[in-house]
This record gives structure tokens, C-alpha cells and sequence, in this order.
């Protein structure tokens, strides 16, 4: 600060002749003087005073004026801290909304997870009693086991690959070092024409981060969320199939992996794929009776099914 | 002393007895504090200055916080609120800031 210290007005400053006087130019008399000239008069009237010899202000006046100015500083001490808790209070209101949602999210995917272990273990007890209905191994139980593992409702196990999609990491500015917008993301189309591909290489099971999919599975985009069969499926997305031995170079002659190497190769998105030996796919968690379709020759659908229909 | 003394009994009502702002209230809490912060930072100036007055004192920080948070309820009525607002901080910010400059003057000599 170079500017001079401002002292008591100068006997040519304009405020001694009109005390209403604010300058040419008010902010740039608030930052010439920021003191409030209401100071240097009072300090000015007090001076007159004492020069002209008045008795000074009575007992109670000047008591009363200090209590008025202690009276003002518990006030701003007061509004002090009530500003300061209030603005500690309204922080945790905003997280805790998130944290809300968060916990909401959380049990529900608890739920979901504790119900398909139920859906599990009532299909295994299914599986037990067709068994023991149809009395141990016989032709048709095998059948029925061919039939569910081909349509997806039971679980199996072979070698295969496992195609993994990852979504392009967020660019960073190079100026302020903070992520710039999102990466490219991987789409509902991408996933759609691998397992596409994968299906017309060979593949006899494929499950998408490790949701079988069956005959009639979706998998599809709501906004920013890919769905499988309504389950909401995230990056990495790991595509797993099993299929013949050479299902890798297949997959990896078709055009939808031609592409995916295009996209890995322009936007950053991640494409890699690995053989694995001993996948195994667990059955599909949507096994929901055929409702409009009927098996030609057996008249109507057969009541067994495993699960009440939605 | 006393002035420091009723600023820090002042601060610990404000947190024993954990007052609830009204809803309506809430937006003039931060203009406040800045009008009182600029009360009490001239206050102290006037005080090293030799030039302090009790009445002229209370008055400006009643003003201050009754103007402050007028002119930002009048800036809500007009749809102007947040500039009103920006506007209110800068005049006063300019003034905390000249008088801090002039309390450390007093104080440090430099």
C-alpha cells in the first residue's frame, strides 16, 4: 500500500466545510479512505468541545454507551458463530442426501444378490427333485439337462475366451490438470455386436459380466447405463464364452472385433481378449416361462416350470 | 480488553446455545457477517487512530447489517440477488481491506 495515511482531514478537505460531503467519485474515496468519516467527526465535535470548554458528557451517558458498544460486539461475536455452525450445518445436509442414496443403492443390491442365492439354491432343489421324480439318470434327465444348459438356465462349465471391453479414460486438460470431460464409452451397440460375433463364431454360452444371457436377453442402454436383461452392467465389461477352441482367431477374423480394434485404436477404449480354460457360466438369473410361444406337438406348456412367471 | 472480552463471550453464546437460523434468515447470514466484520475492523482502526466513538460505533454496525441484508432482499425481489450480493461484498471487502491495511500500519510500522 503506497497510498499516504489518511489523518485527520485537512483544513481545505471539502468534509470540514459540508459534512455531508461524499466526493467526486465515491469508490474512489472508499479505497483513498476506507474509514467511515462518521469517525473523524465525532472525533472533530468531541475536540470542539473540549476547545470550547463544555463540561463533559454526563456519567450515565458515557456508561450507557459503552454497554452499547459491548452490547454490539456480543452481538457480533454471536453472529460469528451462528454463521460459522450454520455453515458447518449446512455441509453435512448435502452429503447426506448422497450417502442416503448410496445406502439405498447398496441394500437394494444386497437384496438382489441374497435372492439369487435363494433362486440358486430353490433350482438345485428343482434339479434334485426332477431327478429323483424321473428316478436317477435317465435319458430324459439328461435331455432336460442338455436343454437347460443350451437355453441358458443351467449352469456350465468349459474352456473359452473372455473379451474384455473397458471405457476410455477421461482426457485431463493439460492446462489445469483436472479431467477435462469423459472419456468415449463403451455402448449398448459395441456389447451387442460382440456377443453377435461371438455367437455366429461358435460360441455355445456367453455371459456378460457374469450374467448369462439366454434366447431372449437384452442388453441395451438406459441414458448412461448399459442393461442386461434389466441388471445394470459397468465397466470393465468382460464378455466370457464358451465355445470351440478356436473360437479367439474366429471372434478375431469377424468384422464387430475388426471394429472394436478400430475404436481401441482411435478413442482410447479398451479391447482385449484371452483365452480361459475352465469358465464357468452361471445360469441365467431371468428363466421366465415362454408366455405367448408354444412347443409345436405338445400341446400346452409343460407346468413345470422352475420359477412363477413375473 | 472489554471489547475482546464481549467479542469472545459474544462467539461462546453463539455456540452454547446453538440458536436455529430461520429458514427465511439464512440468506442474509453471510452478508451479515461481512457487514459486521466491516463494522468491527473500522471500529478497531478508529480505536488505533484515536478517533473511536461508541455511538459512532453501534450505529455502523447496525446499519451495516440492516443495509447489507436489505439491499439483498431487495436484489431476491428483483431477480438480482447474487449480483447485489457480489456487489455488497466488493464495497465493503474494499473497505475491511483499507482498514486492515491501516490497523498493520499501526501495529508493524510497515
Amino acid at each position: 500500500m503506497t497510498n499516504p495515511r489518511p489523518t485527520d482531514p485537512q483544513p481545505t478537505d471539502p468534509r470540514r466545510i459540508d459534512p455531508r460531503w461524499t466526493g467526486p467519485d465515491f469508490l474512489l474515496q472508499l479505497f483513498h479512505d476506507p474509514l467511515d468519516p462518521g469517525y473523524a467527526d465525532a472525533a472533530r465535535r468531541k475536540a470542539e468541545r473540549r476547545a470550547s470548554s463544555a463540561p463533559p458528557p454526563a456519567a450515565w451517558r458515557r456508561h450507557g454507551t459503552l454497554a452499547l458498544r459491548v452490547v454490539t460486539l456480543i452481538a457480533t461475536g454471536f453472529l460469528l458463530a451462528v454463521a460459522y455452525r450454520q455453515a458447518v450445518a449446512a455441509e453435512p445436509d448435502r452429503t447426506q442426501a448422497q450417502a442416503g442414496l448410496v445406502d439405498e443403492v447398496r441394500s437394494a443390491q444386497t437384496r438382489t444378490d441374497d435372492l439369487q442365492r435363494q433362486a440358486d439354491a430353490l433350482r438345485d432343489q428343482v434339479n434334485r427333485l426332477q431327478e429323483a421324480a424321473l428316478g436317477g439318470q435317465t435319458q430324459e434327465l439328461r435331455q432336460i439337462r442338455e436343454l437347460a444348459a443350451a437355453t441358458g438356465l443351467a449352469k456350465v462349465t468349459g474352456d473359452g475366451i473372455v473379451v474384455t471391453l473397458t471405457d476410455a479414460p477421461a482426457q485431463i486438460d493439460p492446462k489445469t490438470g483436472k479431467p477435462a470431460d469423459e472419456g468415449e464409452r463403451v455402448i449398448d451397440r459395441d456389447l451387442q455386436s460382440i456377443v453377435n460375433a461371438l455367437w455366429s463364431a461358435g460360441a455355445e454360452a456367453i455371459a456378460l459380466d457374469g450374467q448369462r444371457l439366454t434366447a431372449t436377453s437384452t442388453i441395451r442402454a438406459a441414458g448412461d447405463a448399459i442393461l442386461v436383461d434389466f441388471r445394470p452392467v459397468t465397466s470393465p465389461y468382460e464378455v466370457a464364452a464358451i465355445g470351440p477352441d478356436d473360437l479367439a482367431r474366429r471372434f478375431g477374423a469377424s468384422s464387430a472385433a475388426a471394429d472394436m480394434r478400430g475404436l481401441s485404436g482411435q478413442y482410447g477404449i479398451g479391447f482385449a481378449v484371452r483365452n480361459q480354460a475352465d469358465l464357468t457360466l452361471p445360469a441365467s438369473a431371468t428363466d421366465v416361462p415362454l408366455q405367448y410361444a408354444r412347443p409345436v406337438g405338445a400341446g400346452t406348456p409343460s407346468p413345470s416350470t422352475t420359477t412363477t412367471p413375473r | 480488553m472489554i471489547a475482546v472480552l464481549a467479542l469472545v463471550a459474544g462467539v461462546a453464546l453463539g455456540l452454547v446455545f446453538e440458536p436455529t437460523v430461520p429458514v427465511g434468515l439464512q440468506p442474509y447470514l453471510p452478508i451479515a457477517v461481512v457487514a459486521a466484520l466491516d463494522a468491527v475492523f473500522g471500529g478497531i482502526r478508529a480505536k488505533l487512530d484515536g478517533v473511536f466513538d461508541d455511538k459512532q460505533f453501534v450505529i455502523s454496525f447496525v446499519s451495516n447489517v440492516l443495509v447489507a441484508a436489505f439491499i439483498v432482499y431487495l436484489g431476491d425481489q428483483l431477480g438480482v440477488g447474487g449480483q447485489l450480493s457480489t456487489g455488497v461484498v466488493v464495497v465493503l471487502g474494499v473497505r475491511i481491506f483499507g482498514n486492515v491495511a491501516a490497523i498493520r500500519r499501526h501495529l508493524f510500522r510497515a
